[in-house]
């Protein structure tokens, strides 16, 4: 077989994706120089991209279309709200305050936590360039924690999807009580050491959920709460203990 | 920031509103092609969680990537599922992203480009009814070696270990497979010529 006739063979395989990754230049390559091989990928790499439409109708979920909006302004530094995003961290606040006692989440918290909500205008300037496209990170660029809800939020939860290499994290929140009038929820991050940070203030839609962007890195943080405080800008320092929280990746 | 609503806009326009940052039109890319989007990404990966970080990461891509778009190479659906499908083939293998051949694609199937909605959803399911009826007459070994390498990310020669029939037999079932579809689809009007 010659070597035209080895590559050709392997057309297929490298418009599926099938080709060993120390082959793929070298058959790219050749398509590139050989018209008749050429020819054979224009035919048929149409084919190979209607595959996809083999794969079942799934409807995603509603909250799918939100977490990218909000993501992709996170990632292009607009400060424009895209239509349908969620409320971001609304308040601005002054620097963090000396650190607090230590205490569990589940316990009381400190009343000096730091308040250093960061408004969208920050992100945009932490956040420069792609969330992705960028070199290959040393860490995986997305890691996911889940938030549990516990007594009059039993019935709560959240995903939190931590975008490493941006400095931003997106908490998918579900199955939230309606909040009394004048109250919001504040999401809380909490240190080791049990010092706990204002991240943001929310109201979830009317089926109790809200997909909110966290502006700030969470290296340094070890869990997350949420608790209900007075609105529209939350508190310093929570002024209940949360009864929706969870560990952070 | 574009502030025209995009709705009704051709694939091209809309690629040129994406890369001059408009999120309305990104809001319109994920009208169009979420859902199927996010089926390829699930087919793939069997996990909602994994294949909405999946999806999500293609459309950052393309949102990042739109200035270099270039129609001649192929649809923005083609574009955007060959990323999603890449995607959620890095997850599901545990590999990096990694650039592929997502902004080298050959032209794409030949769209009937409706302007309405409910036009492309037609479009769409014509689209996936013929293809699925294409799949489905191929022979059993060829369309396992397709899917293999597609849907779940098998190079040829672990298809050919995995299946234990030789390299060259696995290379010609995927050349046959696609001549097949090809030859299928053209039949249907759905490829260019």
């Amino acid at each position: 077989m010659s070597e035209h006739e080895e590559l050709e063979s392997s057309v297929a395989a490298w418009l599926l994706g099938a080709v060993e990754a120390d082959d793929v230049e070298i058959i790219h390559a050749h398509i590139e120089g050989c018209a008749i091989c050429r020819e054979t990928a224009s035919r048929l790499g149409p084919i190979v991209g209607a595959l996809s439409l083999n794969a079942d109708d799934v409807e995603p979920p509603a909250r799918l279309r939100e977490r990218i909006l909000t993501a992709a302004a996170a990632s292009r530094g607009t400060a424009t709200v895209p239509a349908g995003a969620p409320s971001r961290i609304k308040d601005r606040r002054p620097p963090p305050r000396p650190k607090a006692v230590s205490t569990s989440p589940r316990g009381m918290m400190p009343m000096y936590a730091a308040a250093a909500a960061v408004v969208l205008a920050l992100v945009v300037g932490l956040v420069a360039g792609d969330v992705i496209g960028r070199g290959a990170p040393a860490s995986p660029p997305v890691a996911r924690s889940s938030l549990v809800g516990h007594q009059g939020l039993a019935g709560a939860k959240a995903s939190v999807i931590n975008l490493r290499s941006d400095g931003v994290a997106l908490v998918d929140f579900s199955g939230l009580p309606q909040l009394q009038s004048g109250k919001v929820y504040e999401v809380w991050l909490i240190t080791a050491a049990g010092r706990a940070d204002p991240a943001g203030v929310f109201v979830p839609d009317s089926n109790g959920s809200k997909v909110v962007l966290i502006a700030t890195p969470l290296a340094g943080y070890t869990e997350m709460a949420i608790t209900a405080e007075a609105g529209p800008a939350g508190t310093l320092a929570p002024t209940q203990q949360p009864e929706l929280y969870g560990n952070l990746a | 920031m574009g502030s025209e609503a995009p709705e009704g806009l051709a694939d091209t326009d809309l690629v040129a509103q994406l890369a001059a940052g408009s999120q309305e039109a990104l809001a319109e890319l994920y009208d169009r092609y979420g859902r199927l989007a996010y089926s390829v990404a699930l087919r793939v990966l069997g996990d909602p969680g994994r294949a909405e970080d999946a999806v999500q990461e293609a459309f950052l891509r393309i949102w990042s990537h739109a200035a270099s778009f270039d129609v001649r190479r192929g649809s923005l659906r083609t574009w955007l599922l060959t990323a999603v499908r890449n995607r959620s083939i890095d997850y599901l293998r545990g590999r990096g992203a990694h650039e592929r051949q997502e902004l080298e694609l050959q032209p794409a199937l030949a769209e009937v480009a409706p302007r309405s909605d409910p036009w492309r959803e037609v479009s769409v399911s014509l689209e996936r009814s013929a293809v699925r009826e294409a799949m489905s007459n191929l022979p059993v070994e060829q369309r396992q070696a397709v899917e293999l390498a597609y849907f779940s990310g098998y190079s040829q020669r672990e298809i050919a270990d995995m299946t234990s029939v030789p390299l060259s037999t696995v290379k010609g079932r995927m050349r046959l497979a696609l001549e097949k579809l090809n030859s299928y689809l053209l039949g249907k009007g759905l490829v260019d010529v």
